[in-house]
């Protein structure tokens, strides 16, 4: 094998797993320089893996190693390694970028917490989960580091661990996402056993699936299963119920974790093993109307949220719903179209979710009800959150606007139902970010102190926004650089129809929320609210402290009111699935468990305990016999005698 | 070099311990727990030792075979036609290692080393405790090492007796209750047992040659019998020289169903483990490490190289009931254990849940299923290990396991609450530790046999994750109960062996060929019977073996 600068393509992921020891080794003692290592090495990981990015695109060859035996298996054997392919390294790139970018938001964001740390450790340990995900050659490999990246989410959902809404919020995560995980197991497991060999790894499974030596059924359950995997990881209904409660964690996790990488990875997978999909249109047709379906209603719930992150995790869903929908269509461009739309969603949900971030620092709020007219205040943070909006409701000509045309072009040609169903949700998305953005940004200040930003929780967002800027133009009607990347040759031709569709959709949808939010009408509904600010700099931080560890607006879902209609109601509760899952699927089962516990208290210990004192009652009675009196001794000959005489009379006469 | 002492040095190591520490007057507390902790060092050491010796590219030979008891029976009339001159019964002195056994091994010098070391909290009656500690440490490592029938009974119930009075000595309120279930319940499986060697021994260990007609309870007599195939069929032509005790069909299926029984309250399987949540419940952390570490394995071992060794035909005939009551296991134990309300329970019933595991994999009736078994079984005996050791310090220090009377320990304690998380992680199947490879190869295995029951047995992933989260963050999320002081975190001497449970449940989760490596040929020969009974019935389904060393 030719060397290459790929071969090291491992250091990217290794990095912060050193960094990650390196932390957890020091401890919160010397946190400061600790921390600032950490945004150090994250930046080196992203020249790494630029380095790696630039030569694996020019040189266009996948590279892969898988030498190292995992674990033999009977005859068979789980060799595991690293794939470098276009699409790989892509996510490398963005996961790296976005991981740095986040990771020095941080150092402002978490510069009063006290286990700094332990925030900086989680995170590198989740940036080489999902660059170890990202490279992985083997199915096997990929569910480790999958299942590696879920509990770094919990353990930063949970966070703020003495928050009883962040220690719920944590659980609910780890449980439906396990949910999706075993079902992902499942597949993995019965794919082992169709695979000729046993091998587990892409390229084989590839060429399995290309030579159609796979059962046509078990295709389909195993792209099915996969695909249940897939929407626990990226919040696709009905495993969609953790990632708005999610939003407990720090926000820049939410921005890392909840909006750009992680939650992408289920995109990813179903990208990685797309051959499955191509070989079973059910398994297609389930994914694109999963897609569809969440994208409507994650978009729909986004409109009536109060809290500034769940608005954007709703959307966060509604996104990787419509990811999903594109995937859904079974063809090259739809592949090219979603993963296209997985990068830039990327970097401008992050910027969101960031911005959102510096919201909730300045204003020790998140709740749309307490919060507007920051645009005075924080303009950066206004200017940079303005251009991330319009990138996702896809206003031209911005990264989303190009993305979200190429998956609209897909369902044109493939499924225009859908493609209907799609300019809905991009219809809702520009509305309810037109609210998001008016409600917080435009109007009357109400609140009176608003805290100052450092430079570092502003230039990630500068930055963020110059790639949603430019990231556009990598895959337009005029340049398909992408699709060439991701081996797909011919050129799609962009509609016009689309195009004015999607616009006149879009723009509608942004004045009719400009009409609907505009801020004269809310001004007056509401008061400002004053946030008490402590005159030293000392009870500043503390007080900002106690906000993080104990918000002080209510987070959560607000309460249904019964002011509101409805329809209203409905949105605010989304949909009451929550509610659904507590009768339909808690209590019934912790009925059965306590039904259980009763049957093994009472029944089992009960019988085995029975047996046990029958056996000292026999004991006993055979103890008395024997008590050593010549009298007793008598009545038993006495009576032995009789029972004797009467078998002997009972026999004869019988 | 001739190495056939170490395997009965490393046995009997403990025994030195003993001494020493009885020697020991019993106001010198700080001395004695010094020596009694360090004598446990002493089988750890011969372990390590055997282990190397094992791994060198010669392989040496552990085998130590000696006349231990013989004695002439009076001469029976077999058949008119044999020349019957002498009837002799022999239980031969024979200890062994292989790929299994030495997993075990070291499996229990690492987990009673560090259960030793964390009896830094037992103030009362030390002397007895180390005392009965490393007798029962003889009797654990005899089990394993044993290769005769009556050796392994002896070594079986050697268990027994310092468990006993380790329960009824160093427990909690309810302790004597508990080591009385303990006794009660094991007594009667080491009868039932006994029952099935006896049994075993007079007919697959008879063996006639030149007029003598032996009676062995040797592995390898046994073995060799049940490898003859004319000997295990009805009618078949009986030779001088053969096997003229015939087990017949019914017979076998009794001795099998005598030893799953036997061998079951050990494990425990579901309906029959009253006694071990009892245990888990009164004993003390420290006792019951070793008691859900390494007794529990004992069941499960038996299993392994007896019916599995020598019961093919009905481990094939029974694999969907092993498989169906190992589902039960798993829902049940995992069910349960959601809704219990002492940390101490939960773990009682989350180990029935994991032993349920190894006995899809031995369902499985394939290499892969019997190499998750072993693999979820020592995986499974670290990590319970680990568990317990973290509630002992839990218990010293907020003397209460109730879930409602704890909380928000994260604040006080974070060393003790990041290993209580990574025990918990590893518990519940997180990749990356090893209960994760025990998980996989054992649902891995069964599936080529059973998908559909495997399916039912991965929810309990599901559940695990939801008990042992409630667990966890119950402990130490959240805030800090009123009235609970801020308990000062784990000591250095504590962090130690907490430290070296995590290590090795991380390095056999990355890296589980270490384990593989070793047991891999010795699992080979036990499923080999198997195979080839498959392989004489059906199209072949499994691989060819390789012949490894025995």
């Amino acid at each position: 094998m030719e060397y290459s600068v790929v071969q090291w393509a491992w250091v990217v992921p290794v990095l912060p797993l050193l960094v990650f020891l390196f932390l957890t080794a020091i401890g919160e003692r010397r946190a400061r320089g600790g921390v600032y290592a950490s945004v150090v090495v994250a930046w080196i990981a992203v020249v790494c893996a630029g380095i790696v990015a630039v030569f694996q695109l020019r040189a266009n060859s996948s590279y892969t190693w898988e030498e190292w035996s995992w674990l033999r298996m009977g005859e068979w054997t789980l060799t595991f390694g690293f794939e470098v392919t276009n699409l790989n390294v892509l996510m490398l790139a963005m996961v790296t970028c976005v991981s740095a970018l986040v990771l020095t938001y941080s150092l402002g964001y978490m510069k009063d917490d006290l286990r700094q740390t332990t925030f900086f450790a989680y995170v590198c340990l989740f940036t080489f989960a999902m660059n170890g995900l990202v490279l992985s050659s083997h199915l096997l490999q990929l569910y480790i580091f999958w299942e590696i990246m879920g509990f770094c989410s919990f353990l930063l959902i949970g966070f703020w661990y003495t928050k009883p809404a962040a220690k719920r919020a944590a659980k609910k995560a780890f449980i439906v996402t396990r949910i999706g995980d075993v079902a992902l197991f499942i597949a993995i497991v019965w794919l082992f056993w169709e695979m000729p060999r046993g091998s587990l790894s892409f390229n084989d499974i590839h060429n399995a699936l290309i030579e159609g030596q796979l059962d046509a059924t078990a295709t389909t359950a195993i792209a099915i299963l996969i695909f249940i995997g897939a929407m626990g990881k990226s919040g696709q209904f009905p495993l969609h119920t953790w990632l708005p409660d999610a939003m407990e964690g720090p926000t820049p996790i939410s921005a890392l974790i909840h909006a750009a990488t992680m939650v992408a990875a289920g995109v990813f997978l179903v990208v990685r093993t797309y051959d499955f999909f191509l070989a079973s249109e059910i398994a297609l047709d389930i994914v694109a109307y999963v897609g569809a379906f969440t994208a409507c209603m994650a978009a729909f719930i986004a409109l009536k949220q109060d809290d500034i992150k769940r608005i954007l995790a709703y959307s966060t869903v509604s996104q990787l719903g419509t990811m999903m929908l594109a995937l859904g269509m079974g063809t090259r461009a739809a592949l090219v179209a979603s993963v296209f739309h997985l990068l830039t969603h990327a970097f401008f949900k992050a910027l969101l979710f960031l911005g959102a971030g510096n919201v909730i620092h300045a204003t020790h709020t998140q709740s749309l009800a307490q919060l507007g007219g920051l645009m005075r205040t924080l303009k950066l943070t206004a200017l940079t959150f303005g251009i991330g909006a319009l990138a996702l409701a896809g206003v031209f000509p911005l990264a989303g606007f190009w993305s979200k045309e190429a998956i609209f072009y897909v369902l044109w040609q493939e499924s225009p139902p859908l493609f209907w169903v799609s300019l809905l949700t991009a219809g809702l998305t520009a509305l309810y970010m037109t609210r998001l953005f008016v409600r917080v940004f435009l109007g009357a200040p109400r609140i009176k102190n608003v805290h100052t930003l450092s430079r570092v929780m502003t230039w990630p967002l500068v930055a963020m926004a110059g790639v949603v800027v430019c990231s556009g133009w990598v895959y337009t009607p005029w340049s398909d650089w992408l699709p060439l990347q991701l081996g797909y040759v011919a050129m799609p031709h962009e509609s016009n129809v689309v195009v004015l569709l999607s616009t006149t959709v879009v723009l509608a949808s942004i004045f009719l929320g400009w009409g609907l939010y505009r801020p004269k009408a809310e001004a007056m509904r509401t008061q400002a609210t004053n946030v008490v600010h402590p005159p030293t700099k000392k009870g500043f931080r503390k007080q900002k402290r106690l906000a993080k560890m104990q918000p002080v607006v209510h987070q959560g879902q607000p309460a249904a009111s019964k002011k509101t209609g409805f329809f209203t109601n409905v949105l605010v509760r989304a949909f009451y699935i929550d509610e659904l899952y507590d009768i339909v699927v808690v209590k019934p089962f912790q009925g059965i468990a306590q039904a259980l516990v009763w049957v093994d208290q009472v029944c089992i210990r009960g019988v085995m305990d029975g047996i046990g004192r029958w056996l000292f009652v026999i004991g006993r009675g055979g103890t008395s016999l024997q008590n050593g009196q010549v009298q007793r001794y008598g009545v038993m000959v006495v009576w032995g005698f009789l029972l004797l005489i009467s078998v002997v009379v009972v026999r004869r006469f019988w | 070099m001739d190495m056939t002492t170490l395997v009965s040095w490393l046995i009997f190591s403990p025994l030195i311990g003993v001494f020493v520490v009885a020697c020991m007057p019993a106001t010198q507390g700080h001395m004695v727990r010094k020596i009694g902790i360090g004598s446990t060092f002493l089988p750890l050491i011969g372990s390590i030792v055997l282990f190397v010796l094992y791994h060198q590219a010669q392989p040496t030979s552990f085998a130590q075979h000696m006349e231990w008891i013989a004695f002439t029976l009076p001469a029976m009339a077999l058949d008119t036609s044999w020349a019957i001159q002498e009837v002799v019964v022999r239980i031969p002195y024979h200890v062994d290692v292989n790929g299994i056994s030495l997993a075990f091994v070291l499996l229990t010098t690492i987990v009673t080393c560090m259960a030793a070391w964390s009896a830094v909290h037992i103030q009362k009656r030390l002397k007895t405790f180390f005392i009965l500690l490393l007798l029962l440490q003889v009797g654990m490592l005899g089990v394993f090492c044993a290769r005769d029938l009556m050796l392994f009974f002896l070594f079986f119930e050697l268990t027994l007796v310092p468990m006993f009075f380790l329960i009824g000595i160093y427990g909690f309120y309810d302790r004597e209750r508990a080591a009385n279930t303990f006794l009660v319940y094991n007594g009667f499986g080491s009868a039932l047992l006994l029952i099935a060697f006896v049994w075993l021994m007079a007919t697959a260990g008879a063996h006639v040659s030149e007029g003598v007609l032996q009676f062995s309870s040797d592995y390898a007599t046994i073995s060799s019998y049940f490898r003859t195939s004319e000997a295990l069929v009805d009618g078949g032509e009986l030779t001088h020289v053969a096997h003229p005790f015939l087990l017949s069909e019914g017979d076998r299926t009794a001795l099998f169903l005598l030893l799953l029984l036997a061998f079951g309250i050990k494990l425990p399987i579901f309906p029959l483990h009253p006694w071990m949540l009892r245990v888990h419940g009164e004993a003390h952390p420290a006792v019951v490490m070793i008691h859900s570490g390494i007794l529990l394995k004992m069941g499960a071992y038996g299993l392994i190289v007896f019916a599995y060794g020598w019961f093919p035909a009905e481990i094939h005939a029974w694999g969907t009931v092993l498989a169906v009551l190992g589902v039960i296991n798993i829902v049940a134990g995992a069910l349960m254990a959601c809704v219990q309300q002492d940390i101490k329970q939960v773990l009682a019933y989350s180990s029935i849940s994991h032993m349920g595991i190894v006995l899809l994999g031995l369902a499985a009736q394939n290499e892969i299923g019997v190499q998750g078994a072993v693999f979820q079984l020592v995986s499974h005996g670290f990590i319970s290990a680990l568990l317990f050791l973290i509630v002992g310090m839990l218990v010293s220090r907020a003397h209460t396991t109730d879930l409602r009377q704890c909380g928000g320990l994260a604040q006080s304690m974070p060393f003790l609450s990041a290993m209580w998380m990574v025990a918990g992680m590893a518990s519940l199947g997180l990749p990356g530790l090893s209960g994760f490879v025990g998980e996989w190869l054992s649902f891995v295995g069964l599936f080529q046999t059973m998908p559909v029951l495997t399916v039912i047995g991965c929810s309990g992933m599901v559940w695990a994750a939801v008990y042992m989260l409630r667990v966890i963050l119950r402990v130490t999320y959240g805030e800090r109960r009123v009235g609970m002081p801020m308990y000062s975190d784990v000591r250095f001497v504590e962090a130690v062996p907490l430290t070296v449970l995590v290590s090795i449940i991380v390095l056999l989760g990355v890296y589980p060929n270490v384990l593989n490596d070793t047991t891999e040929a010795a699992i080979r020969l036990v499923v080999q019977p198997l195979w080839e009974l498959h392989q004489g019935n059906e199209p072949v389904t499994v691989p060819p073996f390789i012949q490894g060393e025995g």
